[in-house]
């Protein structure tokens, strides 16, 4: 080792990649130093298993650099085997069971955990022995689930893991997830749709929208970043004015605005002053706001640092 | 390279589609070739049966089922592409030629039991009766495997391109067949290529085989190399 800092888990440099006419990640730099739980989160459509995709090298970059671990993942199986990604809609091999999917990813993942894989199973009433096509859909989801977490892998991806899995089900996925992500700390980046259920459990918060990362920040920033304020309109108008407005709803004379602002002392006193009521704005609340407002272009958006003429042109 | 013999490993862990049905295949078609023989009784003349070929056009379908069942498990394996392609043609590979070392032996045994007492030539190559062994299990090798690339490679094209890579393809191969008889044709050159054929010896056949096997194999890396699960 010549270096004393390894290079970061991952790193993009303007990445992007196009489908006919479509941008589907459209140039991201993005640089994620690891050892975190990571929720990329957005849309449909957004981007998110595209992206996870060019970082596994299941898919193809069009244009920019691409790093992880130090290295172009493309062909590169010193890089890949330190890399676990199940997609939602994960193909399996025919006439393959889940006893024997999990016999395969022990060939490949070299701290691939047996005890904990058979553990998971039986929490999530996996029936081991039947064949994977007649799998519920749920069951599908736990084979991928269990793979993603037995793996072990330095760098796992989870794209939409709970897809027909019930409350309960998904409720040990996240504790085992926790558990054995601090029993053996590594990257994980999760995407998820449930942005209230995981909240909880990301400790950084990616937010992907048309292509594009539109929100990078520690989860414990993001939580303060924005609040509600609600009270008489005229007032609210005065404590908001000159002031970033995600959103806004009006109610006879009340009127409830959420802000992206850091409120210190002298806001809440400002606040209690005219008599209007701060509340915290959720992560899911945050995202929501967020993404309705960013193809409008201006509101709340900080403009990626490269920019180009075609970004124009991405709105579907 | 441990990782291409872990995507071999991983071909064989449902062993009934890749070993267990070729393997029955070749038991079968012995077996009813074998009951054929002996239901209709003629001692006078030596009877040729093509079955033993069943398991060899078996082939192409381990090409296709072994790409399309497996690829997008191995992409989620964090296996490269390479890497897949490696273990995998490998793998059969290795069972094309073990089919036909077991082909060889049985020929031999067909010989020495006179066609199984039934005066039957199921195994044993007769056109091919002067080459030296090593020729003729090679022959029995190269189509195997050239059966085995034909399917690999064609659904690695419909995995990367569809329906329209397919018909593409299709239209290609038709064209070029049909260009080469219409300038074979034009050029009055069939008496030549009539004696080229009956020119060509067990040993130039296996050449041509391997050549085509070689192209197919280049080709279907080629193809893989950008195909997404």
């Amino acid at each position: 080792m010549n270096t004393p800092t390894p290079p970061p888990v991952i790193e993009l440099t303007n990445v992007t990649k196009r489908y006919k006419d479509t941008k589907a990640v459209d140039g991201v730099t993005l640089r994620i130093d690891g050892g975190k739980i990571y929720g990329l989160l957005g849309r449909n459509g957004a981007g998110k298993t595209t992206l996870m995709s060019i970082l596994t090298a299941q898919d193809p970059e069009t244009s920019g650099d691409v790093r992880v671990f130090g290295q172009h993942p493309y062909e590169n199986d010193a890089v890949l085997s330190r890399m676990c990604f199940i997609r939602e809609s994960q193909k399996y091999p025919e006439d393959f069971t889940p006893a024997q999917a999990f016999k395969a990813a022990a060939l490949f993942f070299r701290n691939w955990d047996q005890d904990f894989a058979d553990r998971l199973a039986e929490e999530f009433t996996l029936p081991l022995k039947r064949r994977i096509k007649k799998l519920s859909r749920g069951q599908l989801s736990a084979v991928g689930v269990i793979i993603g977490l037995a793996a072990r892998a330095e760098l796992t991806f989870f794209d939409e893991p709970y897809l027909g899995l019930d409350a309960v089900a998904r409720q040990i996925f996240y504790d085992r997830l926790v558990e054995d992500y601090s029993r053996h700390p590594r990257t994980i980046v999760l995407s998820s749709h449930l942005i209230d259920e995981v909240a909880n459990l990301l400790e950084h918060v990616l937010l992907i929208d048309h292509g594009r990362i539109i929100l990078d920040d520690d989860a414990e920033n993001i939580r303060g970043s924005a609040a509600t304020v609600t009270g008489e309109e005229s007032k609210v108008a005065e404590f908001t004015a000159g002031r970033k407005v995600l959103h806004q709803d009006r109610l006879g004379s009340l009127a409830s605005v959420t802000l992206e602002a850091r409120l210190g002392a002298a806001d809440r006193a400002k606040a209690a002053d005219l008599g209007l009521e701060l509340s915290p704005v959720s992560l899911q609340q945050l995202v929501v706001r967020k993404t309705m407002t960013a193809p409008a272009g201006s509101a709340g958006v900080e403009a990626p640092a490269a920019t180009d003429p075609s970004e124009l042109e991405v709105a579907p | 390279m441990n990782r291409a013999v872990s995507v071999a490993r991983m071909q064989l862990i449902n062993k009934w589609t890749f070993l267990g049905i070729p393997a029955l295949i070749i038991a079968a078609s012995f077996a009813l070739t074998y009951a054929i023989w002996l239901i209709v009784p003629n001692n006078v003349e030596t009877r040729y049966s093509g079955a033993s070929q069943a398991v060899v056009w078996y082939f192409l379908a381990l090409g296709i089922q072994s790409l399309t069942y497996t690829f997008p498990f191995s992409q989620a394996m964090s296996v490269s592409r390479r890497t897949f392609y490696i273990g995998t043609t490998g793998l059969f590979a290795v069972v094309a030629l073990a089919v036909s070392l077991l082909y060889f032996v049985l020929g031999r045994i067909e010989v020495a039991t006179n066609g199984w007492g039934l005066n039957g030539q199921l195994y044993f190559l007769g056109w091919a009766a002067d080459s030296p062994a090593a020729v003729q299990i090679m022959f029995n090798f190269l189509v195997m495997l050239a059966l085995y690339m034909t399917g690999f490679w064609f659904a690695t094209v419909y995995k990367r391109w569809r329906a329209t890579g397919m018909l593409v393809v299709w239209i290609l191969i038709a064209v070029v067949l049909v260009g080469l008889m219409a300038l074979a044709g034009w050029q009055g050159w069939w008496p030549q290529v009539g004696a080229w054929f009956a020119d060509q010896t067990p040993l130039s056949v296996s050449g041509w085989t391997a050549l085509f096997c070689a192209v197919l194999g280049v080709g279907s890396y080629l193809t893989l190399r950008r195909a997404t699960p």
